[in-house]
């Protein structure tokens, strides 16, 4: 085991950066698919495709079109809103018509998302993209000169934009009508309707907020890792349904919390324990494991527990 | 008399007839190789070489009024896909020969199936260690690591003189996992010392904390083996983070793709190859005509080692006067000194292939030969 490592404070600091930067990649991920389980009580296994192809939407903008940064972003909220309305409308509502039941909801999701993949394989092919440099500049900054930190305007932006979007959804909740109008929704559906809340409109708007949260995953997540595939989904997806339970399902402000130490166990797993990459899934889930054993509701509790 | 002649005519007739001893007129040869998902721009690769290889063949009337006729399906660089499709050449299509996986991993779930029904296999891009060592029916043209890797990291070595090293590698895949042992072996040998190893696994994008910890060590020269999914994006965070010293790399990094999409990050990049595309070989300078001709833009390594496939089993099957599997099996086993694209080829006892390697670098956003 090699000790120097535990005594290099520029290495913790990096690591610091590094985890929370990836935690917030994480966080802003697992808020649109909380929501979505929040409100709806289903799991949208779909989310993943949708961050995979806001990706592509905004590598078309931004790459092919040559569109700088913020429209390119913008492109993928819109493309992201879009799909997921999609989802809504084709996977989710249909079923809901029927009174199926959430596993039916669910396994929709599932087959919409190999859909969508294989639609993104078929006509993206394989191969790797990456946004070009003129986007956004990948020469990192040193802090503290060239021994220092380094942190990318990639990690930069991923950092104060996942800011902004989490203290946005919390104002979003919390302070409007709609945000209430949500609340109750996922409190209780039937309850919401008798109310007079135009429940589908409220489901409606739910799914165009996650998917445009999803756009946004998608587009820092490809800006930070350069690499655009149909497959980029399926890393992402099983950490976010980890950070969905860590957090509490449902809860937007677990979401951030879960995914913040997510990203930071992750990353001090590759860096501080030997052999830590290979093993850092197993270490990821095990102490997931642990918390839901203390707390089965995960760390900030469910949405409707906090309701009751 | 008249009796006399016409017993020597049938004689001749049938003596003529056994020596004749007809090819079929179809020889069904099967592929398997990985038409989609990551890996594909290996197996495509693969498939145009022998395509274009088994074109050539049935135009030259080496097998006389005999035609090769390819039956190709996707393993999807998925075990249980390879095992499924193997599995359908040899019962359903019946193909004299198989040549594929494109993975090395692929290859040890389905390869076994093909040696135990007698079924001859090439394999053209499987470098991993153990390959022909799972029968007598196994065969490649891939250049084992085992083969390519120590004469390249001399070269480096007589340039750049490292004392230390750093890898990287991905830990659950059997291609990647046998290159980084090989290397760990050969950096042993040459007296170079492997101050840091790291890995990642299947799916991981960012590998920036990996390569920091192995940066810290402050080695000489940098060693990664990757397939070309995660190639780039390693190359490309390597140097984000500051690595500036030079770094090698495995047979995945054998991909036109790396410069392609690697761009700036792939250059200087050296690699251990089996063929180069400027090669003098009169053959491989043909073949890189035709092919470029015939898909509109320049084969890699792995085109010309499925094109070459063919080419040595046209031969064998010649040789043989035989489509029959345990004829050709015995008769590839004796080609020597066979003059391909890929330089003089011969298979050793071992069934692994026997030519010159060299080492390449990216220049100016080409390849070209390192020294």
């Amino acid at each position: 085991m090699d000790l120097s490592l535990f005594q290099d404070p520029i290495f913790l600091a990096q690591n610091l950066v590094d985890g929370l930067s990836r935690g917030a990649l994480y966080g802003v991920y697992a808020i649109g698919f909380t929501l979505i389980f929040g409100v709806l009580d289903i799991l949208n296994l779909a989310h993943a495709a949708t961050f995979m192809w806001c990706a592509f939407a905004g590598y078309l903008v931004m790459a092919e079109a040559e569109l700088p940064l913020p429209l390119g972003l913008a492109a993928a909220m819109l493309a992201g809103a879009a799909i997921a309305l999609l989802l809504e409308l084709l996977a989710f509502r249909p079923l809901r018509r029927e009174g199926a039941d959430k596993l039916s909801a669910m396994i929709s999701s599932i087959g919409a998302s190999l859909i969508l993949v294989s639609l993104a394989e078929a006509i993206f092919g394989a191969q790797t993209r990456r946004f070009p440099n003129s986007v956004l500049d990948p020469k990192p900054h040193f802090i503290g000169g060239a021994g220092g930190v380094r942190i990318s305007n990639a990690q930069i932006l991923i950092l104060i934009a996942s800011l902004v979007l989490m203290v946005a959804m919390g104002l979003f909740i919390r302070r409007t009508r709609m945000g209430k109008a949500i609340r109750a929704v996922a409190a209780n559906q039937k309850a919401a309707r008798l109310l007079g809340i135009d429940v589908n409109g409220v489901i409606v708007v739910t799914f165009l907020v996650a998917g445009a949260l999803a756009g946004a995953a998608g587009i820092l997540v490809a800006l930070l890792t350069n690499n655009i595939v149909p497959g980029m989904g399926s890393q992402i997806e099983l950490r976010g349904l980890a950070v969905v339970i860590l957090g509490g399902m449902g809860n937007i402000e677990g979401a951030v919390v879960g995914g913040f130490i997510l990203g930071l166990v992750e990353t001090f797993t590759i860096a501080y324990v030997p052999g830590g990459s290979d093993i850092k899934d197993a270490i990821v889930f095990f102490i997931l494991f642990i918390i839901l054993l203390v707390k089965p509701n995960g760390i900030m509790g469910k949405l409707k527990a906090d309701r009751a | 008399m008249k009796r006399t002649l016409l017993s020597m005519a049938i004689t001749v007739a049938v003596i003529g007839g056994i020596q004749a001893a007809p090819l079929p007129t179809t020889i069904k040869v099967g592929s398997a190789e990985s038409l989609t998902g990551d890996n594909a721009s290996y197996g495509v690769s693969i498939r145009q070489g022998i395509e274009l290889g088994i074109e050539e063949m049935n135009a030259s009337g080496l097998l006389g009024s005999a035609k090769l006729q390819l039956v190709i399906y996707d393993d999807k660089a998925d075990k249980q896909e390879g095992i499924s499709v193997f599995n359908k050449l040899i019962n359903d299509d019946k193909v004299v020969t198989i040549i594929g996986p494109t993975l090395s991993g692929t290859a040890f779930a389905c390869v076994p199936i093909a040696q135990k029904a007698g079924v001859p296999v090439i394999g053209t891009s499987l470098t991993a260690v153990g390959i022909t060592a799972m029968g007598n029916y196994v065969f490649r043209d891939s250049l084992p690591q085992a083969a390519v890797i120590p004469g390249t990291l001399a070269a480096v070595a007589a340039k750049y003189k490292p004392k230390k090293a750093a890898l990287l590698f991905q830990a659950d895949q059997e291609y990647s996992k046998s290159e980084a042992d090989v290397y760990k072996a050969s950096l042993a040998k040459a007296g170079i010392e492997l101050v840091a190893s790291e890995s990642y696994s299947k799916g991981d994008a960012d590998f920036r904390t990996q390569l920091s910890k192995l940066a810290a060590k402050k080695p000489d020269i940098f060693v990664f083996c990757s397939l070309i999914g995660e190639a780039i994006p390693v190359l490309q965070q390597a140097r984000e983070i500051g690595i500036t010293q030079p770094i090698l790399g495995g047979n995945g990094f054998n991909n036109p793709n790396v410069i392609k999409n690697g761009k700036e990050a792939a250059e200087g990049l050296i690699v251990g190859a089996s063929w180069f595309v400027e090669s003098k070989n009169s053959r491989s300078k043909a073949f890189v005509a035709s092919y470029t001709k015939k898909y509109g833009s320049a084969p890699d390594q792995f085109a010309v080692q499925g094109y070459t496939a063919v080419q040595i089993l046209a031969t064998a099957i010649k040789s043989a006067g035989s489509a029959d599997r345990a004829a050709i099996r015995d008769s590839l086993a004796k080609i020597k000194n066979l003059d391909t694209a890929l330089g003089t080829f011969s298979f050793d006892e071992n069934r692994d292939p026997v030519h010159p390697s060299t080492p390449i670098t990216v220049k100016g956003g080409k390849y070209a030969l390192f020294e």
